[in-house]
């Protein structure tokens, strides 16, 4: 038996006999059951609101005639077409030239720069936006001001709420996708080509421009549409800074749809589109990353030689830096100096400082407390419920437990193309109304959380298991132990450190989610997300620029944590935020 | 449990009209009396319930807070969990929870008036008359003939400016003078009752015009109308349509802001308080909402700059309500006419 199983090459299949004795089935069929609850469910819903009346229930298309023939509707999908491509073109760009300079050059700084763009990843772009505002608001920015103060020009250049702004912070927290693609192509591009170029008089530019970026083009286009999912998806970014310039987008339109009294079946309807085209679009990604995987394997074995760059090592670190000062360091000195002065406006001068908001968030305000809580306890269930559920599920897909189990995996990656807003709709469709009301409780949030961060701890798992040589499992199930005692036994301890990983991965995205969170909250919920949408709503930037601060350090402690547990490997596992 | 409510509910009931009577008879002396007796049942009642649930949009989080404060200082052992959210979002909320058959909330204080004939409408608010509402101005009194709802709350939408700003806008239409090109801050109606209650008032006062004219200055559009108060004090925008009550308290921590009554008036915000049908803590919430009528809640709003709703303490601003020369929308106006302003503000402003 051990023969069959070993030429059966990686992806054994157990003979059906002992798959009939085994209970492993039902607890696998469990998980799959667990699966049509959290993803088909209330991806189907979406569905089926949206050819359902919102006055009656009665069926109808009027949804789809309303959603897409007034011009006030149609608007907003203009706006988020310019804002996603911009936005991913320029987060294309810095991912491509901070990927190449730290992967492929002999730069100074390239450990840092690479932490850094990290740090950029984890930060959601709704509290580096909140952070822009304070920086260059058209007349009250501090570096509008310094601006005026040294130029003495009536005005400032920069106004964040336009769609400018908007594109220009949102590229500033994608553009880590782009990297992250880039690089790992990049370290795998072999450097004989650039060597034979560079004997016949090529110099660096041209080498790059002619031979580096076009072997990695499929994993900078991956990158490219990442961001421009990203973008599309965005709530909290452009509720920030559009609505002042007084311009909507999707999701912004969406959220005003549930809105009083609130139409959530035409708002279903106004969705699908956008999830058509995030799907079409992920499909597209995965052909482009086979693609690019194809070029790379190609040359594993050849040896790699970083750019010898001389006097232009200190200027393309300093154009390194640009994106990323303007993602980190200018970003969370404003949100600190705010959450630490009586009022903004005052800017940073004595007499202004105080600690007055951490104590308001941590000991004087119950609902800024309890959503600290609910944030972490909610954060860490969806965690534990993702990871859980990835591990049977990627199990059972990897070793072909049960017949379609690709189609499990298919289903457990597929919340990947649903935006947050988009996911929320579903949820609410499905479980605001009996037989299962879920609304107004936590399971509400912890659910969807899971269900959003799926394909992150899906994909996570599905790699360490590849990584699992088979024969240990084998020569378990010879000796007579079953399907289940083997996976506890043998399979559990040899992935224990990466589902840890897996379960940060999935956690840290989930403590600072908005945009799901923003539709399936009751106050007896709120997260700390929550709390800081409701805060900024009325001018309350020092207690929100407080809570920005105290979420990104509980996340960026977690990340510490990991690197300090599991090194490198945690910090680029690819996911949404 | 609702059974409990409702022989509550009659029995106060019963004890009021009682008092009432009695106090008619006897003068007030006895309606005092019955009316601590009665504070004292509600108070050992609340306080078995733990706590009570209030989403307010009345007044700025500050105000709000020290609201919690002096309950709970006057109350100890029962909690004030609260949530200040702008009326639109709370009332939207609301109607969600009611959908889903979600029970959370007891007490509901919106600045919008028309939701309550909304809420009123779909049968979900208890009809209860709270310990000393007779401390109202009259005028104010028996805003709803049914007792599902009552005063919670007084405020105005005047003109906000920046200290530097001379000379201050003087009426509602100097604000279309190109000279604010850039420089004006709105809230939104869609998100603010305070803005929802200014605009049906200019549209009343100034037809639509007022507002096609106010979108050539290209104001900046936030959500709260305390979103207004941000800008002028960071000194992103110099004037716009903003409330009293956080203008003045900015003003007093020494912060470049000042309010003006314009002579075409100013708009009063009644902002009404109410109880659920179903509220988790029935006793807490009629306590609680017996509170708004006391000195202390008054203090309390008072000390952050709001009008307080009884005469016997001083408003903030030195010149009380009867006084003023103000706007004030009829409820069921804003019950039609908030909806659709939201829709034309949409086409007007984009947003």
């Amino acid at each position: 038996m051990a023969e069959s199983v070993g030429s059966a090459g990686g992806a054994p299949a157990l003979p059906s006999a002992v798959r009939k004795l085994d209970p492993s089935a039902a607890v696998f069929g469990a998980a799959a059951l667990i699966l049509i609850f959290l993803v088909v469910v209330p991806l189907a819903w979406i569905f089926v609101a949206s050819v359902h009346s919102d006055a009656d229930e009665t069926l109808t298309l009027s949804n789809y005639v309303r959603a897409f023939s007034r011009s006030i509707y149609l608007e907003p999908i203009r706006n988020s077409l310019v804002l996603a491509t911009a936005a991913a073109v320029l987060a294309t760009f810095f991912g491509t030239v901070l990927s190449w300079a730290v992967s492929r050059t002999d730069m100074p700084g390239r450990g840092l720069i690479r932490v850094m763009v990290f740090a950029a990843f984890a930060t959601p772009s709704f509290l580096g936006a909140t952070a822009w505002i304070f920086l260059a608001a058209p007349n009250s920015g501090w570096l509008n001001k310094i601006w005026i103060a040294i130029s003495g020009a009536e005005r400032g250049p920069f106004n964040i709420y336009s769609l400018t702004g908007a594109i220009l912070v949102i590229a500033l927290y994608s553009f880590p996708y782009t990297f992250a693609f880039a690089s790992s192509a990049l370290e795998l591009v072999p450097s004989d080509m650039e060597r034979s170029a560079a004997l016949l008089g090529a110099r660096w530019p041209r080498i790059t421009w002619r031979i580096t970026l076009p072997l990695v083009r499929p994993a900078i286009l991956a990158g490219a549409l990442l961001s421009f999912l990203e973008a599309i998806a965005e709530f909290g970014t452009p509720a920030f800074l559009l609505i002042p310039a007084g311009k909507q987008v999707i999701t912004t339109q969406l959220y005003l749809f549930f809105q009083y009294p609130s139409r959530p079946n035409l708002a279903a309807a106004y969705a699908v589109p956008l999830l058509l085209v995030t799907a079409s679009l992920f499909l597209l990604q995965q052909r482009l990353l086979k693609k690019g995987r194809f070029t790379s394997i190609g040359g594993k074995g050849g040896v790699r030689e970083p750019f010898r760059l001389g006097g232009w090592r200190w200027p393309l670190l300093a154009v390194c830096l640009v994106p990323t000062v303007c993602s980190l360091v200018l970003p969370y000195t404003a949100l600190l100096l705010t959450s630490l002065s009586r009022a903004w406006g005052r800017g940073p001068v004595p007499g202004n400082l105080t600690t007055q908001w951490y104590r308001w968030a941590l000991v004087e305000n119950a609902a800024a407390r309890a959503a600290i809580g609910h944030s972490l306890s909610y954060a860490a269930a969806a965690a534990t419920i993702a990871t859980v559920l990835a591990l049977f599920t990627a199990y059972v897909a990897q070793r072909r437990l049960v017949p379609g189990s690709r189609l499990l995996a298919f289903v457990a990656m597929a919340p990947f193309v649903v935006p947050g807003i988009i996911l929320a709709i579903g949820f609410f469709s499905a479980y605001a109304r009996p037989p299962l009301v879920l609304y107004g409780t936590a399971w509400m949030l912890i659910v969807a959380f899971a269900t959003r961060f799926l394909p992150i701890a899906y994909s996570g798992t599905e790699s360490a298991l590849r990584g699992i040589d088979v024969e240990l499992e084998n020569a378990a199930r010879t000796l007579g132990s079953s399907t289940l005692r083997t996976f506890w036994r043998i399979t559990l301890p040899l992935l224990r450190r990466s589902i840890v990983a897996t379960w940060l991965a999935a956690f840290i995205p989930s403590l600072r989610e908005l945009s799901s969170a923003v539709f399936l909250f009751t106050p007896s919920t709120a997260v700390i997300t929550n709390v800081i949408f409701d805060l900024s709503d009325a001018g309350n930037f020092e207690p929100v620029s407080a809570l920005g601060v105290l979420m990104m350090a509980l996340t960026f402690g977690l990340i510490a944590l990991a690197y300090r547990l599991f090194g490198r490997t945690v910090l680029f596992s690819r996911g949404r935020g | 449990m609702p059974d409990n409510v409702s022989r509550i509910d009659r029995r106060a009931f019963l004890k009021l009209s009682a008092g009432a009577l009695g106090a008619a008879a006897l003068g007030p002396g006895a309606l005092q009396a019955a009316e601590a007796d009665e504070e004292k049942k509600l108070y050992e009642a609340a306080k078995k319930e733990g706590k009570v649930v209030w989403w307010t949009s009345h007044y700025q989080l500050s105000a709000a807070e020290a609201v919690r404060d002096a309950f709970k200082a006057k109350y100890p052992g029962v909690d004030v969990e609260f949530i200040r959210q702008t009326a639109q979002v709370i009332f939207q909320r609301l109607n969600q929870n009611l959908k889903a058959g979600v029970k959370e909330l007891d007490v509901f204080a919106s600045t919008d008036e028309s939701h309550y004939l909304k809420l009123k409408g779909q049968g979900v608010l208890a009809a209860h008359k709270p310990l000393g509402v007779n401390h109202l101005p009259k005028q104010f009194q028996n805003i709803d003939p049914d007792n599902t709802y009552h005063l919670g709350a007084l405020a105005f939408v005047v003109i906000n400016h920046h200290s530097s700003v001379s000379p201050v806008p003087q009426k509602w239409t100097d604000l279309h003078d190109p000279k604010w090109q850039g420089q004006i801050t709105l809230g939104h109606p869609g998100f603010s009752g305070y803005v929802g209650n200014w605009v049906v008032a200019m549209w009343d006062k100034y037809g639509w015009d007022y507002f096609t004219a106010l979108a050539k200055n290209k104001p900046k559009i936030g959500r709260s109308i305390f979103d207004t108060v941000t800008d002028i004090v960071g000194g992103e925008r110099k004037v716009g349509a903003g409330p009293e009550n956080q203008s003045l308290e900015s003003k007093a921590k020494g912060n470049p802001i000042d309010i003006k009554f314009p002579a075409d008036d100013a708009v009063l915000v009644i902002s009404p308080v109410g109880i659920l049908k179903d509220a988790p803590h029935p006793n807490a919430g009629r306590l609680f909402e017996s509170f708004f009528y006391s000195k202390e809640y008054s203090q309390a709003i008072a000390k952050t700059f709001n009008y307080p709703l009884r005469s016997d303490v001083p408003a903030p601003t030195g010149v009380a309500i009867e006084k003023l020369k103000y706007y004030r929308n009829k409820a069921d106006r804003l019950d039609k006419g908030i909806p659709e302003a939201i829709e034309k503000w949409r086409e007007t402003f984009g947003v």
